[in-house]
């Protein structure tokens, strides 16, 4: 099993694919950046009556949201280019185990997508901090990082389990194409579906969406997002798990009983 | 030693290999010849434990491939050039490889270097031609040192030069003792590197047999300014004369020895005598009719 990461590690660290998901998140953190700049400029233009009206989304959070589908991708492509140029048969030669192979792809993309995740929140956080400094603006958590390093956390688990959905999908489906829509789909699509959902199902569906289950697991809730928060953090969690675990055991007979 | 035994493959109703039975030995060359969807890469695929046979089985060196812990240090393959992801380069792509099979950074140089990529190893393969893709299989398939060989078609896209590299390396390998199983559609190549074939069509054996049966010297052809006589005396030896469309004899029955004795004895001048066999290239379509695989 050692093996077989450390061959699966070699082969992420020298994809392409790899370079740009990470260049992208480097784009997001500068885009918070940006963000938390341009907030400060509009609180800065109100008169200190009216600076309480001006909320701004956890900008934590928001590069948490955009870094979740930037590594999901990243888990797509580190299995659909082997189907799209066939190298699956050469790694199949290579490492005879499939189910080993799966592992081994599911333990190398789990662990950058949470340390990658983990660093975009990080960098945003310390970002914003610099810029807003002690300018208490609405949406933005002004607590020492120990008290948010839960949510932070819980975050880039959350991170870490949309890479592989992103995995699992493109096990399952052979194709970067596909696996990408679905994840677009659980991604953005089904929240807003599931918002329009009549009560009291639109919370009771949302609560359990992969998007709204990182709050819910550190137990902040989801102020501003489109999902409910009706689970306890164990439950959160278990949810979590079970996003991962459906698919991977799908993609895992799958991959058994088909021919390579 | 690899054993096919009574493999048979269906893909939903098309039987792409029908209880095939053959085995291929160690100390030479096995050249595995058919048509196009003979069955051939299928065979090849289940050897490799890709597909799953219908039934029947297929074993190297007495083992399924897939419970190989380390296959690539018993078996080196090569199925697609083509089938590498252009971002890396040859030391990258060898080098995930031999890490999982526990081979050593050294023995990843020395075959880049071997297979004449040294200058190329931090290039990206996307660039590559398809025959530098080809000398990377081939690195790839010799990466582990195996003692057992499956290339498909390894001198597609290869230069001259490349395809007497290929041809060399094989015979050298074979000559070392290890099994070398060869598919190519180059039945001038196949000749001059293959000891012994295995012909297959419509997934059912044809033919396993020693290249030096099929290319057998078949008859003798004679040119003489007294063919008529040549032709009664050799008739009366014991061969069978038939007259060829340029003036010459065809002789069988008789070597040219023979025939060459005779024709002294008998005081009659002799212009040509020249053992033909048939090509690998005639016999292999006589044999898979034609050369239309369905």
């Amino acid at each position: 099993m050692i093996d077989a990461l450390a061959a699966e590690w070699l082969k992420l660290r020298t994809l392409r694919s790899t370079c740009v998901v990470l260049g992208v998140i480097g784009v997001v953190v500068a885009l918070m950046a940006l963000l938390a700049w341009y907030a400060v400029r509009l609180w800065e233009g109100l008169p200190p009556g009216q600076r309480d009206r001006l909320e701004v989304s956890s900008l934590p959070e928001l590069a948490n949201w955009l870094a979740s589908l930037s590594l999901a991708v990243l888990g797509v492509l580190a299995c659909s280019g082997e189907y799209a140029t066939g190298m699956i048969r050469t790694t199949f030669t290579v490492l005879p185990s499939r189910g080993r192979v799966l592992a081994a792809k599911a333990g190398v993309v789990a662990v950058v997508a949470f340390c990658t995740g983990l660093a975009a929140v990080l960098a945003t956080w310390a970002a914003g901090r610099l810029i807003i400094g002690d300018r208490v603006i609405r949406g933005q958590s002004a607590e020492a990082l120990s008290r948010q390093m839960p949510l932070f956390l819980a975050l880039s688990l959350s991170v870490a389990m949309f890479a592989l959905l992103g995995l699992c999908l493109a096990v399952i489906t052979r194709s970067a194409v596909a696996a990408i829509a679905a994840l677009v789909a659980v991604w953005y699509v089904l929240p807003i579906i599931v918002n329009n959902v009549p009560a009291p199902w639109n919370e009771r569906i949302g609560s359990v969406l992969p998007g709204a289950l990182a709050g819910q697991l550190a137990g902040t809730g989801n102020p501003q997002s489109l999902g409910g928060e009706l689970l306890s953090p164990l439950a959160a969690l278990a949810v979590m798990v079970a996003w991962v675990a459906v698919p991977y055991a799908l993609a895992a007979v799958l991959l058994a009983r088909r021919d390579a | 030693m690899i054993e096919v035994r009574e493999l048979t493959k269906r893909f939903g109703r098309t039987v792409a290999v029908d209880g095939l039975t053959f085995h291929v030995k160690p100390g030479r060359v096995t050249g595995f010849l058919g048509p196009n969807g003979a069955g051939k890469s299928t065979t090849m695929r289940v050897v490799l434990g890709l597909d799953r046979p219908s039934s029947g089985e297929a074993l190297v060196g007495g083992r399924r491939y897939d419970r190989m812990r380390h296959p690539m240090r018993e078996v080196g393959a090569l199925l697609d050039a083509g089938a590498v992801q252009g971002g890396r380069t040859p030391l990258a792509h060898l080098s995930w490889m031999a890490r999982a099979n526990r081979i050593g950074r050294d023995r990843v140089v020395s075959m880049i270097e071997q297979v004449g990529l040294a200058g190329v190893a931090r290039k990206r393969v996307a660039g590559f031609s398809l025959g530098m893709r080809q000398r990377l299989g081939i690195a790839a398939a010799l990466l582990g040192d195996p003692a057992v060989l499956l290339l498909d078609e390894p001198v597609n896209g290869l230069d001259p030069d490349g395809v007497r590299w290929i041809r060399e390396l094989l015979r050298g390998l074979a000559a070392e003792g290890r099994t070398v199983l060869l598919s190519s559609h180059l039945m001038s190549e196949m000749e001059l590197t293959a000891d012994h074939l295995v012909i297959i069509g419509r997934g059912r054996l044809i033919a396993d047999t020693p290249m030096r049966e099929l290319t057998a010297v078949r008859d003798v052809l004679v040119r003489s300014s007294r063919a008529d006589d040549l032709a009664a005396a050799l008739s009366a030896a014991g061969g069978t004369v038939a007259a060829e469309d340029g003036g010459g004899l065809s002789v069988r029955g008789l070597d040219p020895k023979e025939i060459g004795e005779l024709a002294a004895r008998h005081a009659i001048p002799l212009h040509e005598v020249t053992p033909r066999g048939a090509s690998l290239e005639e016999t292999y379509m006589r044999l898979t009719g034609g050369g239309a695989g369905r």
